[in-house]
């Protein structure tokens, strides 16, 4: 049975078609201003990259902030149904998940069948997030794709003290002023994203292993921190990205 | 049911209207430990402050500042849009410290906005504990309420007055629990939102009308035979000062729940307890309102309200609870944490989330969290039934 999974996230959306617990193919765009124009484009670009018909598609679950968008989708799940799902997939031992995307961060604790048995999210605010990161980026000047990179070069983290990205922003200013260096503060903004966290996360309870999940899982400074701060290690999927929409299309198969 | 929504969703609702068109007084009140009753005795008209219809909240901001709770901002912002011009008195109670800095914070609103203070403008205190000395000083409180509710309206409140007003207000109690009942059953006929929006109702609208409406309104969910609990996931809304029927709206629309209790400042949580309508009716009032609270403004009642909601998850048959609180709300915020940790550890499901209050409701996130629970609610009932999310 073919079936797609699409995730409308804050920043990306991202598909995936598997065939019968198998993975086809994966796609990751800009969700852009519209969000149910990017489900449709980000499954079009997937099945013609992987040549597939429309048709060939026998169900589909849509996910993420933008799931109701999805007018073609067959049932609207959320994020954090799928994201237990699609981890479990990919790795049945996990029984704990730190999912971190533009929007927000959410810990979700698992049983050994994939099923969702606590979770938490952060509430309006961007600390700790994909979002926080990004301005944290532009405050210094540096590419977001070297932002793990570099953290990873730090002497000593440096201290942000705010977990409000308004706040921590004009912080981080103060630090270059200061003539702190660019790895330093990095870090101290990955510690300070992990510690809030890791607050979340304690309230459901860690249970290893644990796997990181959401486009932030990409960032190996982020991975680390996080380590840190939950004391235990991480485990990132290459298809931590897409893992919602994995997920998603895993769900699919039951419908 | 209208006249109820009507009641429930505009502050000058129609039955606050025609109090006013005969010519009498309205007392707004902004607490649940306010004895509607001594006004009411004297045909002054309770209303129960609220936040809703508000649309900004630049005078609420001016006064508060930003790091306190939506709700209390959202009455004073409408007292500065000259919103509660209706009211002929205001009671003010320290319910929380949010709701005791209203007095401050409207008084001096007053300054700058002429005429928003009511002629009447009355803090009345309440303690934190129901015992003893606690009592003494709550029923020394009411009795300076009374006077000074006679000496500014010229009313003589008597206790025959009291006592006539605390058996209309039973009337309603009573039949808030029929409805109580009804929601036990295994099929629910009545939504959570209808019956939210009768128990506001019943802080608004003139005791004898609401009554009557209340009556002929259980009579016909008698009748009902439609189940509206079938195929849901029933759950019960606990947590911060509510009284928005969108809030409820929201949890049912998602047509997986269905609501089937409440623990909420507003709302039906105590009228299994009637008032005693013989003997001293300044200590049966006293007794009720102070003394049969378990709300956590309350000192040392932690276990009695935990018990309590276990007792109406057990009646309800609930399935999980929902547990709002909202922004800077550390009553509930500190008590969800408690009821989270020990409900769950019994095996009942929470979701606990953090909201603003208002036109600040952020209605997405709160979707996301609340179908999230459902999924969970229903994967666990899967799993009970032994048809697990094999993948």
């Amino acid at each position: 049975m073919i079936t797609a999974g699409i995730d409308i996230g804050s920043i990306t959306a991202k598909a995936a078609v598997l065939n019968d617990g198998k993975i086809l193919g994966t796609r990751v765009l800009f969700t852009g201003y519209n969000a149910k124009q990017a489900g449709r484009m980000v499954l079009d670009e997937l099945i013609r990259e992987i040549d597939m018909s429309m048709d060939a598609i026998n169900a589909v679950v849509s996910t993420g902030y933008g799931r109701n968008s999805v007018d073609f989708a067959d049932k609207a799940v959320t994020e954090i149904t799928c994201h237990g799902t699609g981890a479990h997939f990919i790795d049945p031992e996990i029984r704990f998940i730190v999912d971190v995307g533009g929007q927000d961060s959410k810990v979700i604790r698992i049983d050994e069948t994939g099923r969702v048995l606590d979770f938490a999210m952060n509430d309006k605010c961007a600390a700790g997030t994909g979002r926080f990161l990004e301005v944290m980026a532009r405050a210094l000047e540096v590419d977001l794709d070297a932002f793990g990179p570099l953290s990873l070069q730090a002497d000593a983290a440096s201290k942000i003290s705010s977990i409000c990205t308004v706040f921590a922003e004009s912080e981080v200013i103060s630090l270059i002023s200061k003539g702190e260096t660019r790895e330093n503060i990095i870090a101290g903004i990955h510690d300070a994203a992990a510690s809030r966290i890791s607050a979340m996360a304690r309230r459901v309870g860690i249970v290893p292993p644990v796997m990181m999940t959401g486009g932030v899982a990409k960032n190996i400074g982020a991975v680390r921190a996080l380590e840190t701060r939950l004391e235990t290690p991480i485990r990132v999927s290459p298809h931590a990205q897409v893992n919602g929409a994995i997920g998603a299309a895993i769900l699919a198969r039951k419908l | 049911m209208t006249v109820f929504h009507d009641a429930a969703t505009r502050v000058e609702c129609d039955s606050i209207a025609r109090w006013k068109k005969d010519g009498k007084p309205v007392v707004g009140y902004t607490c649940s430990y306010t004895p509607a009753e001594i006004f009411y005795a004297v045909d002054i008209l309770p209303v129960r402050l609220r936040g809703i219809e508000t649309d900004g909240m630049e005078v609420g901001d001016s006064y508060f500042g930003p790091f306190i709770c939506s709700f209390p901002k959202c009455i004073l912002q409408l007292a500065g849009k000259g919103r509660f011009s209706f009211l002929d008195g205001a009671i003010i109670t320290p319910g929380c410290d949010g709701m005791r800095r209203l007095d401050e914070c409207w008084r001096k609103a007053g300054e700058d906005f002429e005429g928003i203070v009511p002629d009447y403008f009355y803090y009345f205190d309440v303690p934190h504990k129901s015992e003893n000395h606690g009592m003494a000083w709550y029923i020394e409180e009411i009795n300076q309420l009374i006077k000074s509710v006679e000496d500014h309206f010229n009313v003589n409140i008597t206790n025959e007055k009291l006592q006539a007003a605390i058996r209309e207000f039973n009337k309603g109690r009573r039949l808030l629990n029929e409805i109580e009942r009804l929601r036990c059953e295994k099929d629910v006929v009545v939504s959570g939102t209808d019956v939210f929006a009768a128990a506001v109702a019943g802080t608004v609208m003139p005791r004898d009308e609401y009554t009557a409406e209340l009556k002929k309104w259980v009579s016909a969910l008698k009748k009902r035979k439609t189940s509206l609990s079938e195929g849901k996931h029933r759950v019960m809304l606990v947590g911060s000062i509510s009284d928005e029927i969108d809030l409820f709206e929201l949890i049912e629309n998602t047509q997986k729940a269905l609501i089937v209790g409440e623990n909420l400042c507003f709302g039906i949580r105590y009228e299994g307890n009637e008032i005693a309508e013989d003997g001293d009716p300044i200590e049966a009032l006293a007794g009720h309102y102070l003394g049969s609270s378990v709300c956590p403004r309350m000192y040392g009642k932690y276990k009695e309200r935990l018990a309590m909601l276990k007792e109406r998850i057990g009646q309800s048959r609930a399935e999980g609870v929902i547990m709002q609180n909202i922004r800077f709300c550390d009553l509930h915020g500190a008590e969800n944490a408690l009821f989270e940790r020990d409900l769950e550890a019994m095996g009942i499901p929470c979701l606990r989330v953090e909201r603003e209050y208002g036109p600040h409701i952020d209605i997405g996130r709160m979707k996301l969290r609340i179908n999230a629970f459902l999924e969970r609610i229903e994967g666990r009932k899967k799993a009970n039934k032994g048809d697990g999310d094999e993948t």
